[in-house]
């Protein structure tokens, strides 16, 4: 325990340094311009400051990494909520409500929100850390393929209420995200599925390439439509960060929930933020008494997945810091940002290293309050972009979406393939099959599929192994259970408007 | 937005300047060059190509060798670091091909150059480049959970020979590639019937997961996987896959599968190329400059940094290693039926 | 023939199941596992097949608002089509001219035949947004963008 109070004391140390206070700073800057930069999020802002703390203090280093990364989480989301392109997949969810609520004018709102459900999200969820992470190790590796496969079923059963109108068009958009997925190596034999003898196929479509298609591109279509139209009248009110008190009543639900379900799906090795934010945005429609207000920009619906996606890059520190398993693309690029700072993250770390541990701990938390200090300011700034004229928005947003893709993949190829889907994008919009099913399926699919067929090897092909395993069953049941329910509402409310009606 | 991108471009140049005041000085003049190791000098900056995406081995590898050039002044051009990621490495090597007879464009590669190629996911293999050097080497490790009941790589094929659809192996990439082949390879060389193995891919973090809580038995990965998990008594390591014992406090515990009496060795080289045609004159000035960067201070530091062996070959000799490590290969993809047409 | 939009629709959708299934049933078999690489996709193939046939029946149940989107004027349809185009050309040549020439071209070209008429403003951001954005990833981050025919 003295390890513990040592630890936490230093990190307070460094981190209300004059210097380390400085780092913080600079870092939630960097962080949040870099994660505004199309393409590039928390894994390319870390992997960038790598070589730059090459030799630095590891203490102060580690105060930097942590406001770069919080910083680039948060700078995601600005694109996501003001030009509907997510440069990250962990908050493709936030603009769902994100973007319709800017799109009314309420930009500065928007952010806001997204700001403190981030801050929310991370605060809450740094302290759990702090209090179970000892413990949440075992929790951490619990998950098995069966089990992960009925999380993924969970997750797929979710499509319905995904839909605004017809449900049988959300489940064909979701059947087809499902197929692109299935395109390049498949893992467990090495075949090469769909790629026509393609090479640029063979690792499959990147996300981004689905998510900046679908989204970004397929709306560039109808603000064209629109663009003699003048929404954003005036640049104060667009920047106003003014939240009623009704906003904050809404949002402490989502907070309060998502906090913790995010932290504890990022734990999981695997799941990580995209995954979390979906759920919880799934989650908080499902049990919200106006589920209509979804997707129209509802202040719960863009709190859920902001606070989540946060949560849940904290939980995923636990195996990382516990354990030494980088759970995520980002803690992986975290791991090697460590590595190079002559820490070793592994089971030993914290009785070894407690102060490396909480020290890591404690500037996560500090980069969190400081993100929050420095961003509100600038939210009026950042959602000005809004007010540039529309013709010119339009190229930006295009411009936006196509070196978003470049810079991850380098390859004309694929900027065919995000014009591609941004053409199915817009047809799709424009025959009423929903976007959103086609992204879960699309990113819980590929999981699915291979933890069922790990599961089926590991058992050599009997179907008990999904029984037998208890996490795996209680998730299956679950699933069932949310598959059932809203077939039996829509029975009831057919049937009650029978009622009415004859 | 434009106020926004320079305060912010500002701001970043001070914290560059500030955490590293010499990086910047990489332009500028090149005519420093001291000694003439070759006839042939580089007339304009290279390009080191990564296969790969962004953080990865292949990519950290490219990028501080491009580092330790600049900073030991061992090359004086500019060396700009590229990603290609793609199809494990064959996107990347489909533009060197197209990029034949340049001097001034490298590339970095370990054993999916061969592997690839072979189950026909690549037109382009290793013979279809010219081999620079290899530089470093890391090794396979096969580990079992503290609570298996095997405690060496002997005790384990026995087993696995008796009833081998009860064990299973997990490895983070496809059959056919390293994890799945490095494990096949000490299998066969123990008398097991390798087609009977029992192999599961778990990309990501997820190799070490399933060992942990039991959903797999056997975990084939690189030697720096294990390390802390195994000086935490969660694991045991059965056997690594190089020559002698390793160095290191933890690492010279786990013992060789040559010392197990299995005479296998797998090594996970990683070097560099060029595209096809390259001039003689300019492999022989890389091959003498990685050299140089091999017997470095700063790059001996890199090595130790990330648990690199030193592992350097010439051209020449690199050429004729790649020729036999890919007939080797290719056997046993042969046997496993997993050979491309 | 065909009277709605759905059917239509699911036609096309049927389409796409076949040729995804045909592919499917191509699939190289892996001798060692118990579930192959063509398990899902064949699954997922029929599961398509089947949902189409029901679109072909279901009634069309889309609300007014959606109908009104799809009625797109002639000219607009025109327009998107244009910048499309304008993209996949940007595509095309992205490589060959460089980074900084063709998103200055494309931002000074779109905005324009979106309808912005003030060209100053304009050659003035076309130029500034892919300079500023190409110093910083190439020299500030390090991610090489196409330099193409300029001299940088």
């Amino acid at each position: 325990m003295d390890g513990v109070m040592d630890g936490i004391i230093s990190g307070l140390q460094v981190a209300f340094s004059l210097q380390g206070i400085l780092f913080v700073l600079i870092g939630v800057f960097i962080g949040t311009f870099i994660g505004m930069l199309p393409g590039l999020g928390p894994i390319s802002a870390i992997a960038i400051m790598i070589p730059i703390t090459y030799g630095m203090d590891p203490a102060l280093a580690l105060v930097l990494m942590a406001g770069v990364y919080y910083g680039a989480v948060f700078g995601g989301s600005t694109s996501s909520i003001l030009l509907n392109a997510p440069g990250i997949s962990g908050t493709v969810a936030t603009s769902f409500d994100g973007y319709p609520m800017a799109q009314q004018g309420k930009a500065g709102k928007a952010l806001a929100i997204a700001a403190i459900s981030s801050f929310a999200g991370g605060t809450i969820s740094v302290v759990l850390l702090m209090v179970f992470a000892p413990v949440l190790s075992s929790v951490a590796i619990s998950f098995g393929p069966p089990a992960y496969f009925a999380l993924m079923l969970l997750g797929l059963t979710a499509i319905a209420s995904l839909s605004e109108g017809s449900t049988l068009k959300a489940l064909i958009s979701a059947v087809i995200g499902f197929m692109v997925v299935t395109i390049g190596i498949d893992p467990q034999t090495g075949t090469a599925r769909f790629t026509f003898g393609s090479a640029n196929l063979l690792d499959g479509i990147d996300f981004l390439v689905i998510a900046l298609g679908l989204f970004a591109l397929a709306e560039v279509g109808f603000l064209i439509m629109n663009r003699k139209e003048k929404i954003m009248k005036n640049a104060k009110e667009i920047g106003s960060l003014k939240l009623t008190k009704q906003d904050a009543r809404e949002m402490s639900g989502p907070i309060g929930r998502h906090s913790i379900l995010g932290f504890i799906i990022g734990i999981l090795p695997g799941a990580g933020a995209t995954i979390a934010s979906f759920i919880s945005y799934i989650t908080e429609k499902r049990i919200s008494k106006k589920p209509e207000e979804f997707g129209k920009g509802s202040v719960k619906g863009l709190s859920a997945p902001e606070v989540s996606n946060n949560a849940a890059t904290s939980g995923a520190f636990v195996p990382l810091l516990s354990l030494g398993i980088p759970g995520s693309g980002t803690t992986a690029v975290m791991l090697g940002a460590l590595l190079v700072l002559g820490i070793q993250p592994g089971p030993l770390l914290m009785t070894d290293h407690p102060e490396v541990f909480w020290g890591v701990i404690v500037s996560m938390y500090i980069g969190n309050i400081f993100l929050l200090i420095l961003n509100l300011p600038l939210i009026p700034y950042i959602a000005r972009v809004l007010t540039i004229p529309r013709p010119m928005l339009i190229s930006m947003v295009i411009m936006f979406s196509v070196i978003g893709v470049y810079s991850i993949s380098f390859n004309t190829f694929d900027l065919y393939l995000l014009l591609a889907f941004g053409v199915i994008g817009f047809l799709m919009r424009m025959f009423a099959f929903p976007a959103p099913p086609f992204i879960l399926a699309f990113i819980l699919g590929g999981m699915m599929e291979q933890s069922f067929r790990q599961s089926m090897t590991i058992s050599n092909g009997s179907f008990m192994i999904f029984f037998e395993n208890k996490i795996a069953l209680a998730l299956i049941m679950l699933s069932l259970l949310s598959f059932a329910y809203p077939i039996y509402q829509n029975y009831r409310k057919k049937r009650s408007s029978a009622n009415t009606e004859g | 937005m434009r106020k926004f991108l320079t305060l912010s471009l500002f701001v970043m140049m001070a914290l560059f300047m500030a955490a590293c005041g010499n990086d910047e000085s990489s332009g500028g003049d090149s005519s420093s060059d001291g000694d003439a190791s070759g006839e042939w000098e580089p007339g304009q900056s290279i390009e080191i190509v990564a296969p790969a995406g962004a953080g990865g081995g292949w990519d950290t590898t490219a990028r501080m060798a491009a580092q330790v050039f600049q900073e030991e002044g061992i090359i004086s051009e500019d060396i700009g670091v590229v990603n290609k990621p793609g199809g494990g490495g064959a996107v990347g090597w489909a533009y060197i091909a197209n990029q034949e007879g340049s001097n001034h464009n490298l590339f970095v590669s370990s054993s999916p150059i061969l592997l690839v190629p072979l189950s026909g996911n690549s037109e382009y293999g290793h013979e279809d480049f010219t081999p620079i050097a290899n530089v470093i080497a890391d090794y396979g490790a096969f580990a079992v959970s503290k609570d298996a009941p095997w405690e060496s790589l002997n005790e384990l094929f026995e087993d696995m020979k008796e009833d081998p659809s009860s064990i299973t192996v997990v490895g983070t990439s496809s059959p056919g590639s390293m994890d799945h082949i490095q494990f096949v390879r000490f299998a066969k060389a123990a008398g097991i019937d390798i087609t009977k193995i029992k192999y599961v891919s778990a990309p990501d973090a997820d190799g070490i997961t399933q060992l942990l809580n039991g959903s797999a038995d056997v975990f084939s990965t690189g030697v720096g996987e294990v390390i802390e998990q195994a000086r935490a008594g969660n694991i045991r390591v059965l056997a690594v896959t190089s020559e002698e014992r390793l160095d290191g406090e933890v690492l010279s515990t786990f013992p060789t599968a040559k010392e197990q009496g299995i005479d296998e060795v797998f090594i996970n080289w990683r070097g560099f190329f060029g595209p096809p045609g390259m001039d003689q004159a300019a492999v022989d000035y890389y091959e003498a400059k990685f050299k140089e960067l091999s017997d470095s201070e700063a790059f001996a530091e890199v090595r130790a940094n990330y648990g690199w062996d030193e592992m350097y070959m010439g051209s020449e000799e690199y050429k004729q290693f790649l020729d036999d490590e890919k007939e080797n290969l290719k056997s046993l993809l042969e046997e496993l039926n997993l050979l491309g047409k | 023939m065909l009277r709605s939009v759905n059917q239509k629709i699911s036609i096309i959708l049927l389409l796409v199941a076949v040729f995804y299934l045909i592919f499917s049933y191509q699939l190289p078999s892996y001798p060692y596992i118990p579930v192959d690489a063509d398990f899902i996709p064949k699954v997922l193939g029929w599961l398509l097949v089947i949902l189409a046939i029901a679109l072909f029946f279901a009634k069309d149940q889309d609300s007014e608002e959606q109908k009104a989107k799809r009625r797109i004027p002639k000219k607009d349809a025109l327009v998107i089509l244009g910048v499309f185009g304008m993209v996949f050309i940007y595509i095309l040549l992205l490589e060959i001219i460089g980074f900084v020439m063709m998103t200055a071209l494309f931002i000074y070209f779109s905005s324009w035949f979106l309808g912005y008429t003030k060209h100053v403003t304009n050659v003035i951001v076309s130029i500034l947004f892919p300079v500023i954005l190409y110093g910083i990833f190439n020299y500030l981050l390090q991610i090489n963008l196409p330099s193409g025919i300029l001299p940088l």
